[in-house]
């Protein structure tokens, strides 16, 4: 069926709907529009894309556009440009293809074609404005004009522009002056999302609509109220109407989609106590038009696709704000990691090593290691709890830790001092077990165990559990802590584990325990080997546990 | 959720059993909740964990928090019926010294009529 002739404003051709390329580069990652062609890809600097390794020719490639597609070529490259891998002369890009230029794996390009999904329905948007409805447009035009519109708008996002949207095609399709919508809140009350009028003009103000029809339709169980003022006798209380002159009112409650059933009697019952989420209301007043015939197919239409609408906009407004809070999660994660990626400092009397191992995107380990005139200290820690709250509290505790040992301060008053934070700071029930350890030039280790799963001493394969321990840190304010020492000879190692390695869980939910840790450490010296045998020993059974081991070699 | 929790009263005196896991999250929260209501009838109670097969560093901060918070606010709490593996984690973290541990429900009522703080 053919739409009635479209007058709005029509976009230019390819506004805002470049490809692009997503440069990956190390860590660094950008966008770039590919807004024109040739693109130019090389060493030099008037290259639209220059990438600066004496792997990348001068001028390296280009990339140019032929009948819609888009193709990469390469200008007699030393080293070659690849498309996924394959070294090619010519190759028209698909979405998502890996481009590379001469340096393989260290920069490259990944093709997206426009997205064209968002400015579509844009365009619609404005087209749908600007279409005048002739007077002879039959409903069924009418109705199918707004499914249309309903149908593309689902591809946006933006709750707003739907509502404005919404309120634009029923205005026309009704003929009434004003609209609004209004939604309810989290309390239940009915809120004034959007309002426009017959001019396209925004109505910011509803103290002059009747909320009492308002309040009628939303509580009726009806698809739609009418309400044409010149019929109806009553009109006490109405005070609205009788001041502002309103003619008709129509109000339409938006009732939240239910699961599609079959249409029997039951799902009919059902359909009726469906959760109203808004209403849609129009009005006119005596001056102008009467509404009062507009189609009942039409404001049924309206009741059931505007409903569905908002729903699918909300739902796509949650996802959007789900895939934001993810997004926000990965930063905090890569923040961590960073935190995480310990430098070792080189002393010519210890060898370091560490490795960590997360249960989820961000936990609760963390280690750190200093070396100061006072000798090479090491920390691993695991706070209490598991995700964000856990991660925050544990760079905080790194961070404290860290400054004290870079200060030389004795490992016992670095710990009350944590310990006092984290009791005076009322953090609820959270607290870290951890252990603190410092190795002197000469072979003498201090240490302080604060409720962590004992260290191993490993000396000459035989492993010694030291008994020495203190109550965890942020637990209780008025607790003491006292340090053990120990002489280390060259080859003795110290490893310190966190508990998500003793009690990583088989699927029979049998624990790792002391004893398999302390045969791995017996027999190994490698990190490598202790992390081995805890995933063969959980044969697959994901870690319900950060997992950290700390080794300090002793060289002498 | 892996934690069922009984209560009744005998003598002026929560008896308090644990039955599953307790593990930061979902369980640590419904323990904590329990402790407290249970407290808030009487300040005397016998928290029996022999049913409690693991605790993880979560719901041993939860235990710890409400003993402290109990314990500043006049209340009594006994320990009883730790396995070994409770037992371990006590010791490790020298909790052992802050709790009190009694071998039974019994002697922890015992000690709780004698006053013994």
């Amino acid at each position: 069926m053919a739409l009635q002739p479209i007058t709005g404003p029509t976009s230019s051709p390819g506004s805002g709907i470049f490809p692009t390329l997503v440069f990956v580069q190390g860590n660094d990652q950008r966008t770039i529009n590919l807004d024109h062609t040739p693109f130019t890809v090389g060493r030099k600097v008037d290259k639209d894309l220059v990438i600066a390794d004496p792997r990348v020719s001068r001028d390296h490639a280009l990339i140019t556009s032929e009948d819609g597609q888009f193709c990469v070529v390469d200008q007699g490259s030393k080293h070659g440009t690849f498309v996924n891998g394959e070294r090619v002369q010519r190759k028209t890009l698909e979405r998502n293809d890996r481009v590379e230029f001469g340096v393989r794996d260290v920069a490259y390009v990944i093709f997206h074609p426009h997205h064209a999904s968002s400015n579509t329905a844009r365009e619609f948007l404005s087209q749908i404005s600007g279409i005048q409805i002739s007077t002879d447009t039959t409903d069924l035009e009418k109705l199918t004009l707004f499914l249309e519109a309903a149908r593309k708008l689902n591809t946006t996002g933006v709750l707003d522009e739907i509502l404005v949207t919404l309120l634009d095609a029923t205005l026309k399709l009704t003929r009434a002056e004003r609209g609004y919508v209004f939604m309810r809140d989290e309390e239940g009350n009915l809120r004034l999302a959007a309002g426009r009028n017959s001019k396209g003009e925004p109505l910011l103000d509803d103290t002059t609509i009747s909320h009492s029809i308002l309040d009628e339709g939303v509580k009726s169980n009806s698809e739609f109220v009418i309400t044409d003022t010149s019929q109806s006798l009553d009109l006490a209380g109405r005070h609205s109407i009788v001041a502002y002159d309103l003619r008709t009112v129509i109000c339409i409650p938006l009732r939240k989609p239910q699961v599609q059933a079959t249409r029997d009697v039951q799902a009919a019952v059902v359909e009726g106590a469906a959760e109203v989420m808004g209403a849609l209301y129009v009005d006119s007043r005596f001056a102008s038009r009467d509404i009062s015939s507009v189609s009942n197919d039409i404001l049924r239409a309206i009741a059931t696709e505007a409903a569905s609408l908002i729903e699918n906009a909300r739902l796509v407004q949650a996802e959007e704000a789900a895939r934001r809070y993810q997004q926000e999660l990965s930063i905090a994660a890569s923040i961590q990691q960073g935190l995480m990626a310990v430098s070792i400092p080189e002393v010519p009397f210890a060898r370091m090593k560490g490795k960590n191992l997360s249960c989820k995107e961000i936990g609760g380990d963390f280690f750190d290691a200093v070396n100061t005139e006072e000798g090479l200290a090491v920390v691993l820690a695991d706070v209490s709890g598991k995700g964000v709250s856990a991660a925050l509290l544990a760079n905080t505790l790194q961070g404290m830790i860290y400054s004290q040992l870079t200060a030389g301060m004795p490992l016992i008053e670095i710990v009350v001092a944590a310990n006092r934070f984290f009791t005076h700071k009322h953090i609820g029930e959270k607290y870290a077990t951890m252990i603190i350890a410092r190795l002197r030039r000469d072979g003498e280790l201090e240490y302080v165990n604060c409720g962590h799963v004992p260290p191993l001493l490993v000396c000459n394969k035989e492993v010694i559990r030291p008994p020495h321990g203190n109550l965890p840190v942020g637990l209780l304010a008025d607790a003491t802590y006292e340090s053990d020492h120990v002489s280390l000879h060259a080859g003795d190692r110290l490893i310190l584990v966190t508990d998500g390695v003793t009690e990583a869980e088989n699927a029979r939910g049998d624990f790792f325990e002391d004893s398999r840790l302390e045969a791995v450490a017996g027999k190994s010296n490698s990190l490598e080997d202790i992390f081995a045998a805890v995933a063969n020993f959980c044969g697959g059974t994901p870690l319900n546990d950060d997992c950290t081991v700390v080794e300090l070699v002793y060289s002498g | 959720m892996n934690l069922k929790i009984e209560k009744h009263l005998v003598d002026g005196v929560s008896i308090v059993s644990c039955h599953g896991r307790i593990m930061f999250g979902e369980e640590a929260t419904i323990l904590r909740d329990n402790l407290k209501e249970a407290l808030s009838k009487s300040p005397k109670m016998v928290l029996n964990l022999a049913g409690v097969t693991y605790i993880d560093s979560g719901g041993l901060g939860t235990l710890v928090g409400v003993f402290s918070s109990a314990r500043a606010a006049g209340a009594d709490i006994k320990l009883t019926g730790l396995g070994q593996r409770l037992r371990d984690v006590l010791q490790i973290t020298k909790l052992a010294t802050v709790f009190e541990v009694f071998d039974n429900e019994q002697e922890a009522l015992a000690a709780l009529s004698r006053g013994v703080a």
